[in-house]
């Protein structure tokens, strides 16, 4: 996240050129190679543990994606590692399960991400109104759910869809309503993603209303001066101002969409709606962990992590440029 | 890059292939006391392996609860490829040929002594015999009984049935005289199904040489799913999955009436269901055609760990746990011995609390467990198993017809051992 929020490295910014010919000037005036070394020893510790933590594990993942376990020989032949190719990845893409749960993923992310950020506009754009009381107590009641941890939060809300320790059955039957059942195979949408809103609307609104605070106040009063409603000055100032924050919001929920995992697998002890491959990362760890096809659950990891940088460039590629030169 | 950036990287290069070998390198062997290390689960083990340990200070044995059931598989599996691992490894029977072909286990047929050989039935030992060789030695086994409520039973004046026809007429009237209430629940669970289907001599996996045989989608499992279907379509069975909070509340509270499931059953009720303790009682599962046998459900044993430097000290303490002396242990630490020795003892302890009054509890165990349709297990059986449970939920949630998903199950196990290298015929 700060990355997202700093500006541009130094060295992108200076003209590579011109920095080249100034240290080469200097080390003719000191006699030294030192400045050139400086850097280095500096980013050392970086780039080590870039390498062993990111550059080692991803490297040995795209490896494990071209090999596979084959037998070599006989009914109890022993699996020996072999290349395979692409195999691995056209078994994933074919693969009508891996496909689906794609398709659970999608409909879980458009009721989720929407009324995440929906929500989170909203309470920023409430909390950022003038004569607002109590904002700071406000604030922290909306992110508090934020700072509890995914088991935790989906433990809690599975046992309120639970039909015999759910308060809210108990509230429907006291007003004669029968039982609604949060954990059939339809409602699981809407129950998932209501973890997954309950817990994010906060984090989504905090960026949301620093977004806010940050815009200067004279436009508003050269709003208000022209007889501006707060309504209008929301919807034509600061919602198109806010449109860079909502892009990150966005980004933001569409990665955590496509990383959904704990909540779907904290539920599955509750309900029976929710399959081993339900969503896409539930079947990649099956596969690693339950049925020992490593190989497999590698190509169809590096699918994801594709497909996850595919949407953020495009998303910022596209969107990106409308909006930032909107605001400039 | 000059010289002295050259060395930084060296450096760093090094302190990486330090961190690498050093996670390589395994234990040295000793000359002294054997420790051999033992993954499991199972409650009663830590106990009896401490007397183990205070009689043989030659061979001392290390328990750990690395993982449950489902995940000691994968974590064996990657502590192997990273050249590590136990000694010993306990095994649900239906894992032994996936942990074979995975070269996890060892073939521990040369140590296996004859008062070994006497200590299990033949049925037992073909449990861990895999292709040609022996990988493990047998531990508890499961054989299924029909678990049911002998109170709600005698209120509501139902008998208790003795063939599938009568269960299903019985599930029907359970709902007549008491509609909160079901008999039992359908077998979304594939260990369930199979045992179901076992008794009519279903044989999902088998050998014809060098080829594997499926029969999943045979004749015997999908008159096991045609007979369940009606039921689930017409509300006459649950089809809440077992374990769940769900589940627990209902049997706990008599919405359901019966479970079946192993002898291993009335054990987890306790925990799940503690304050029906006495009001259960057990009895044959039905039959299909009157045959006698039973199904299996569950049951493991302990395999020796390919990468154990001492197979024959590890196989002489298994003889001891699981043969003779300790597998009696085992039966009073609440385990069901797959020993001829252990299922004797049992008629000498108390019954479990669940069941407490039924004084022929462990003969009518005994009973059932003598009698045990054979089983062959696959090397990709999760596979199958994950097909039909995830499936099997489909259907139900589509209306769809239940043996279309014993033909996907069918389906996705084959082309799992196609794509593995196995010839399938």
């Amino acid at each position: 996240m700060s990355s997202l929020t700093q500006g541009p490295p130094e060295a992108l910014v200076t003209n590579p050129t011109s920095e080249r010919q100034d240290t080469v000037r200097e080390r003719k005036r000191r006699g030294s190679i030192r400045p050139t070394l400086a850097p280095w020893a500096f980013l050392a510790p970086a780039i080590v543990l870039f390498v062993l933590f990111l550059v080692i594990p991803i490297g040995y993942a795209i490896y494990l994606s071209f090999v596979g376990l084959r037998v070599d020989g006989g009914a109890f032949g022993k699996r020996t590692q072999v290349f395979v190719g692409f195999e691995n990845y056209v078994s994933y893409l074919t693969n009508p399960e891996f496909i689906a749960s794609f398709g659970r993923l999608a409909l879980f992310g458009f009721i989720a991400v929407p009324l995440t950020l929906g929500l989170a506009l909203l309470f920023a754009l409430l909390l950022d109104l003038p004569g607002v009381k109590a904002t700071r107590f406000a604030r922290t009641a909306i992110f508090l759910p934020y700072a509890v941890p995914g088991v935790i939060a989906t433990l809690l809300w599975g046992f309120m869809y639970l039909p015999t320790t759910s308060p809210f059955n108990y509230a429907l039957n006291a007003i004669g309503l029968p039982d609604f059942d949060f954990l059939s195979s339809n409602s699981i949408y809407g129950s998932l993603a209501n973890i997954a809103i309950w817990a994010a609307v906060g984090f989504n609104m905090i960026i949301l209303y620093t977004a806010l605070r940050s815009i200067p106040a004279e436009i508003y009063e050269a709003a208000k001066l022209d007889g501006a409603p707060e309504w209008r000055i929301a919807w034509h100032i600061k919602i198109p101002l806010l449109a860079p924050a909502l892009l990150l919001t966005l980004l933001f929920s569409l990665i955590g969409t496509l990383q959904a995992y704990g909540e779907p697998m904290t539920l599955r002890t509750l309900s029976s709606s929710i399959s081993y491959s339900f969503f896409p990362l539930m079947k990649i760890y099956r596969d690693a962990f339950g049925t020992d096809d490593v190989s497999g659950a590698a190509a169809a990891s590096v699918v994801m992590a594709l497909g996850t940088l595919l949407i953020s460039i495009l998303l910022l590629r596209v969107l990106q440029r409308r909006t930032f030169d909107n605001a400039r | 890059m000059t010289r002295k950036s050259f060395r930084i990287f060296a450096t760093a290069g090094a302190a990486v292939a330090a961190l690498a070998l050093s996670s390589c390198s395994g234990s040295a062997a000793d000359d002294g006391p054997v420790t051999l290390e033992y993954w499991t689960w199972a409650p009663a083990i830590p106990e009896v392996a401490e007397q183990w340990n205070a009689e043989n200070p030659d061979i001392q044995v290390k328990v750990v609860e690395a993982a449950g059931a489902d995940d000691i598989v994968a974590k064996l599996l990657a502590a192997q490829r990273a050249g590590e691992g136990p000694d010993i490894v306990a095994a649900e029977y239906q894992k032994l040929p996936n942990l074979v072909v995975s070269d996890a286990g060892l073939d521990i047929s040369e140590y296996i002594t004859d008062d070994l050989r006497d200590d299990f039935t033949d049925a037992t030992w073909n449990l861990t015999t895999v292709g040609d060789g022996v990988y493990a030695v047998p531990q508890d086994t499961g054989p299924m009984v029909f678990l049911y409520r002998a109170d709600l039973f005698e209120q509501y004046g139902l008998e208790v049935p003795t063939t599938w026809d009568e269960y299903a007429a019985l599930a029907a009237q359970v709902r007549e005289v008491a509609p909160d209430s079901y008999l039992g629940g359908y077998p979304d669970d594939t260990s369930t199904l199979a045992a179901y289907a076992q008794p009519l001599g279903a044989q999902w996996w088998s050998t014809d040489g060098d080829a594997w045989e499926v029969g999943i989608d045979d004749v015997e499992t999908q008159r096991v799913a045609d007979f369940w279907q009606p039921l689930v379509r017409d509300d006459v069975v649950d089809t809440t999955h077992f374990f769940t909070p769900e589940w627990n509340t209902m049997m706990n509270d008599g919405t359901l009436l019966s479970w079946t499931a192993g002898v291993w059953a009335p054990g987890t009720i306790e925990s799940v269901a503690p304050d029906t303790a006495g009001k259960w009682r057990i009895a044959k599962m039905p039959s299909w055609d009157g045959e006698t046998t039973a199904g299996l459900m569950g049951g493991s044993s302990a395999m020796v760990s390919k990468t154990s430097e001492h197979p024959e000290e590890a196989v002489k303490f298994l003889e001891w746990l699981n043969g003779g002396e300790g597998s009696i242990l085992l039966a009073e630490g609440g385990l069901f011995p797959a020993s001829i020795e252990g299922q004797e003892s049992l008629s000498s302890l108390p019954v479990p609390a669940i069941v407490e009054g039924q004084d022929d509890f462990w003969t009518v165990a005994a009973d059932i467990a003598s009698d045990t349709a054979p089983v062959t297990w696959g090397p990709n059986v999760q596979v199958a198993f994950d097909a039909w449970s995830d499936s099997i939920k489909s259907v139900v949630a589509s209306g769809g017809e239940f043996t279309d998903a014993l033909t996907a199950t069918q389906d996705a196990t084959v082309a799992d051992l196609k794509k593995t290298g196995f010839t399938v015929k």
